[in-house]
Formats: C-alpha cells, sequence, structure tokens
C-alpha cells in the first residue's frame, strides 16, 4: 500500500503521545520526522518526552527540537492536565536517539525539500514550528500537502472561555498557518471533546498487555484524573483526532470554513474564529471536524495498541 | 399578585413591534414606559416608529427618546434586515408626534427609584441607554430587579462571525451592563434561533384579522423571505420571544454563568464571552438563556396576538 508521508509535531503530552502511539501503527503513514515544540511543558520537558515516546514504540526518525517559546509571547505550560514532568505517569524507557544538531524548523524544511510529493504536517502542539516554517521557507510552501492539527474549537475554548490552549499560546504562528493558503484540517474543541476514551476502553487497551498499550492505558488513567475533576466521563484525546483525520477521515463529520485566529483582546485572544454563516465573504480555508463516530475511534486506537503485540490467552 | 413594574428600552424594528404588542397584553406587566434608541434604524425612526405601534394598539404607555448613537462608536443598522423605514416596508399612521422632554436614562432612574429593588428593563436594542444610566446615577444598579436582554451569543454571531448585532452595535455599553451587578438574563441567539414563527405561523396570526394580527403578518414578511433565503426555518422572533421570558421563564432552559464582552478584539468585538461549555470557569455574573420550548413559545404569542 501506498504510504503518505508524514512529519509528527507534538509538545507531549499525553494525548500527543497516544498519537504518535495512532500515527506509527498505521499503514496508512510513512513518518518522516518528529519535532518537538514548547506548550504543555517546557521545550526541554516535551523533547525528553517526545523521545522517550519514540524509544517506547520504536519510532526510529530524525528528530528536532523547537525553540524555547512561541513566536511572539511568553510560554504557557499546562502542568495541571499533564503533570510536572509534562507525560507523568507511567515509567518510560529513556531515550534511544538524540535530537538532530539542527533546529525543528531545519529538519521540516530539509524533509519538504528532499521529498518527492508533498508531506502532510500533523501539529499536535501550538503552532509555533509550523508558523516559523512558513515565514521562513514560503518556497516550500507547495511542498505541503494538509497540516492536519488538533487546535482552536468554533463554539468554546478551553484555557479560556474563548480559547483553546495550543491556539491560545501562539495566537501569531496560529494566524500564520490559517492565512497561509495551505490545505488545513482543524481538530478542535467541537470534535475532541467529544473523541472521550472511557474507563472501560482503558481496559480493552490494557488487557492487550504488551508494554506499549501498558503504558497507554496509565497515560488515560492519568489523563482522565484530571478531566474527571472538570466533569468529564472519559478522556479526550483531543490530538489523535488530528491523525485520524488522515487515516480514517470517513468516521469524522467535517465542515468546511473560513476560519481567523484573533490576536488580541481582553477575552478573546487566541480564539478561532469561523464564519459560520458566510458574513464575511471569504472562501472557506479549513475543513473543521464536528463530530466523531466514537465507538469507531475507540477500536482504531485498540487495534493502533495491539499493533505492538497482542498476549494470546 | 402585583404586577411588576417594566421598562422596555428598544430600537423598533421589526422584530420590536412585535414584542411592544406582546408586552402590551401581558396582564402581570405594568409597563411604565418604553425607552428608544438608535439601533436597526436611526433613533428618530425608531421613536416614531414605536409611537406608531402604540398607536395601532391604541396605547398611551410613555415613549421617552433616548441616545442617537454608541457611546464611543459611529452607529451602525441593520436597515437591510428590517426596512429603510425599520417596518419592513409598512407604513402605519402617526398622530402623536411629541414624546416627553425626558431622556431615556433619566426616566429609568426615576421609575427605579419609585420601584426600588422592583424595576426590571427588558432590553431588545443595542444597550446604550442602560450604559448611560449606569453612568450617570451611580446607585441604580442597587435599584433595579434584573435586567432581561436580547442580544449575543455563547457560540456565534450574526453581524459578524462572532457578535450578534445588538452587542456589535455598542460593545462598551453591553460592557457597562454585564458588569453592573444587576442580574441580567441574556437572551441570545442560541435561543432566539429556536424561536422562529413559520409561514403557517404567521398566516395562523394574519388569519386572526385585528388590525395587529395583520400587521403582525405583513410586517414580517420581508424578514421571513430573508431569513427563507438564509436557510432558516422561518422568522427568528428575537425580541417578541426575549419579552415572553421575561413574563415566564418556565418553558426555556437558563444557566448561571459568567458572561463578559469583548470590546478590543480584532475580529470578536462584541462577541458575548461565556463560559458555559468551556473547561475555564469565570465568577457568575449573568444568566443564560439556551433552549426553548418552540411550540409552548408559539401558541402563547399566538394567544397574547389572539387577545387583540
Amino acid at each position: 500500500m501506498k504510504k503518505i508521508p508524514v512529519i509528527l509535531d507534538g509538545d507531549p503530552g499525553h494525548d500527543d503521545a497516544i498519537a504518535w502511539v495512532l500515527a506509527n501503527a498505521s499503514d496508512f503513514l510513512d513518518i518522516k520526522a518528529c519535532t518537538s515544540v514548547c506548550g504543555n511543558q517546557t521545550i526541554e520537558k516535551t523533547t525528553y518526552n517526545a523521545l522517550r515516546i519514540m524509544s517506547l514504540i520504536g519510532l526510529d526518525v530524525p528528530f528536532a527540537m523547537g525553540r524555547e517559546k512561541p513566536l511572539l509571547g511568553d510560554p504557557m505550560n499546562a502542568p495541571s492536565v499533564h503533570g510536572q514532568t509534562g507525560l507523568d505517569g507511567p515509567v518510560l524507557p529513556e531515550p534511544l536517539i538524540k535530537p538532530l544538531a539542527i533546529n525543528s524548523v531545519e529538519l521540516m524544511a530539509q524533509v519538504l525539500d528532499e521529498s518527492e510529493e508533498p508531506v502532510y504536517l500533523i501539529p499536535t502542539g501550538p503552532l509555533t514550528n509550523i508558523g516559523a516554517l512558513l515565514l521562513l521557507y514560503p518556497q516550500l510552501k507547495p511542498k505541503i500537502a494538509r497540516i492536519s492539527l488538533m487546535g482552536g474549537g468554533i463554539s468554546f475554548g478551553n484555557w479560556t472561555p474563548a480559547a483553546e490552549f495550543n491556539i491560545l499560546v501562539d495566537p501569531e504562528a496560529a494566524d500564520i498557518v490559517f492565512r497561509s493558503g495551505v490545505p488545513i484540517t482543524m481538530a478542535g474543541l467541537d470534535v475532541t471533546q467529544r473523541a472521550l476514551v472511557f474507563p472501560e476502553d482503558f481496559e480493552r487497551i490494557r488487557a492487550l498487555n504488551n508494554p506499549v498499550a501498558l503504558v497507554m492505558a496509565e497515560w488515560l488513567d492519568f489523563f482522565y484524573r484530571f478531566h474527571r475533576t472538570k466533569g468529564y466521563v472519559g478522556a479526550p484525546v483531543h490530538d489523535a483526532v488530528a491523525v485520524v483525520a488522515l487515516i480514517k477521515p470517513q468516521i469524522l463529520t467535517m465542515k468546511e470554513l473560513y476560519v481567523q485566529i484573533e490576536k488580541t483582546g481582553d477575552y478573546c485572544r487566541g480564539m478561532t474564529v469561523a464564519d459560520r454563516f458566510g458574513v464575511c465573504g471569504n472562501p472557506p480555508n479549513a475543513t473543521v471536524i464536528m463530530d466523531i463516530d466514537r465507538s469507531a475511534f475507540i477500536d482504531l486506537l485498540v487495534a493502533a495498541a495491539s499493533y505492538y503485540g497482542k498476549e494470546v490467552r | 399578585m402585583k404586577n411588576k413594574p417594566i421598562i422596555l428600552d428598544c430600537d423598533t424594528g421589526v422584530d420590536d413591534a412585535i414584542a411592544i404588542m406582546l408586552a402590551n397584553k401581558i396582564s402581570q406587566f405594568d409597563l411604565r414606559g418604553i425607552t428608544t434608541v438608535a439601533g436597526n434604524v436611526e433613533l428618530k425612526k425608531t421613536t416614531s416608529n414605536t409611537l406608531r405601534v402604540l398607536e395601532l394598539i391604541d396605547s398611551h404607555v410613555p415613549v421617552y427618546a433616548g441616545a442617537a448613537a454608541p457611546l464611543f462608536r459611529d452607529q451602525v443598522t441593520a436597515g437591510h434586515v428590517h426596512g429603510e423605514n425599520g417596518l419592513g416596508g409598512i407604513h402605519l399612521p402617526l398622530h402623536r408626534t411629541v414624546v416627553p422632554n425626558l431622556k431615556a436614562w433619566d426616566v429609568i432612574y426615576r421609575e427605579a427609584v419609585h420601584y426600588p429593588g422592583e424595576l426590571e428593563l427588558i432590553a431588545v436594542g443595542p444597550l446604550t441607554n442602560l450604559g448611560l444610566a449606569f453612568l450617570k446615577y451611580r446607585e441604580l444598579p442597587s435599584l433595579i430587579n434584573r435586567i432581561v436582554l436580547m442580544g449575543g451569543s455563547a457560540t456565534m454571531g450574526n453581524v459578524t462571525p462572532a457578535a450578534e448585532f445588538n452587542i456589535f452595535a455598542d460593545p462598551e455599553a453591553a460592557d457597562i451592563v454585564f458588569r453592573s451587578g444587576v442580574p441580567v438574563y441574556m437572551c441570545g441567539l442560541d435561543v432566539t434561533e429556536q424561536a422562529y414563527y413559520t409561514s403557517d405561523d404567521i398566516n395562523q396570526v394574519g388569519a386572526l384579522q385585528s388590525e395587529p394580527a395583520k400587521f403582525f403578518r405583513d410586517v414580517t414578511q420581508g424578514l421571513l423571505s430573508f431569513s427563507l433565503d438564509f436557510g432558516l426555518p422561518g422568522v427568528c422572533l428575537h425580541d417578541p420571544m426575549t419579552v415572553l421570558y421575561a413574563e415566564d421563564d418556565s418553558i426555556f432552559e437558563t444557566h448561571h454563568v459568567g458572561i463578559h464582552v469583548e470590546t478590543k478584539g480584532v475580529l470578536t468585538q462584541g462577541k458575548t464571552v461565556t463560559d458555559l461549555y468551556s473547561d475555564k470557569k469565570m465568577e457568575p455574573n449573568a444568566y443564560i438563556v439556551t433552549k426553548v420550548d418552540r411550540k409552548a413559545f408559539q401558541s402563547r404569542l399566538f394567544d397574547l396576538m389572539a387577545s387583540y
């Protein structure tokens, strides 16, 4: 089967980690490189986490580290959600590979430049790297097939009432991305808060009893502990939806919309503003995912976890 | 039961006109006055339209003109929605052309002092008059029972992707209102878009044959075709629904939430930001109405129109 080339760019993070587990297990994706970005935790921590995840899942591809802060704003982290390490919970293997000497944006540019066909980018953290890539290497834009991102929400936020965390951390980078003209698929809170993994689903994954599945179940345990306090009945695995959009879009409901990024405001900085009624008169610039077939999503996660080995009982 | 002292603040307007006709027939309302504000059309028209509607229904409720422009901004109007004259091109006779020489904000204060803790404001236009009342009279918030307003939305806009017309027209005034400390009940697009009247519903009222009922039918025609073109199932009766909410909230779903008005965003000014659906919570300062039993709304409105 022909695979599509992708770059995974994230700030792991429990849901980034699960997104990468899913991507690595897929027959549809040819992972060309991974990069880190600061977001859920500092760049040192997300980098260390990324490398430990790659080591756990046997993902041996070039890796480069992102910058220590957003394009213009100050760094912002989410220890309440992901813990002090950014990936609290299970013990992980130490990294097997080292970051390259070049930075994340240089690595992305190199992969795009060398690829014969356009590459898909899957950013699951703030859009700092992608924004910088578009600013610094505008000539490579045609080499980006699509950006399938987790971020935003056209109806509400989570880190502020109006803004979702990834976009809030670096609204300027997000603005560059949404204005770029590159095809965008947006997995925002509208869908990702419905991408709920219930405690009984954790057990389906745990029962697979392979090293990745066991860790994944513990990540879900940890991630759910925080979300339960917010009234969730499961763990919303936000970032995995950005991967699902490329490997199994048929389980998603999507809408073509014109989406802009609010960069200012007392309450709305970082909001993804969608023109649902066409009052702006601009053509759509994003495919916004609105819903997911939850049980098909769970089956997909379980199948991905079983890729890493299944215990025969 | 003692009737509730009410001031209706409006920018008449097709749906404001209907709101006035309903308010006039709600027996538990003691309508102390109608104040007018620039909004859907210019102040001169919103005032004369209000007088025309009152003449049609033979009401002598006093009308007081208010602000001719938003606090800090240029006026935006919605003539494309409500017609050049604000009443969908329908011409109602007008004999009472003079209104008392008392400004809307002064009359709000006067009535609040007269009915301390009881007065309810129903505001269905831009909130300029209320904003000015709060700016001028510092003790006013403690005298008002509550504000029921049509404006804003939890999730979407209509005049811009993020903002609803009434709040967008004067965001700073809205900000003053939401910060006033008075309980604000917000009937935004989330719920008013559920409060629609189909073509059949409108004709059912029209068939009542009273002059107000025929006016109801005629004045909504322009808005009906505008709405149907837009893909809506009928005319959203934003302002009438808000009046009915003030009468009886039992057919509605309401949540106590934090609501603040964005006054500075480039894309979002005039957005009512609420924590209703967000993990991030704010101090609750308002009530947002999210659902209405459309059938019950439709029949209550019909019954009130049938009482003409």
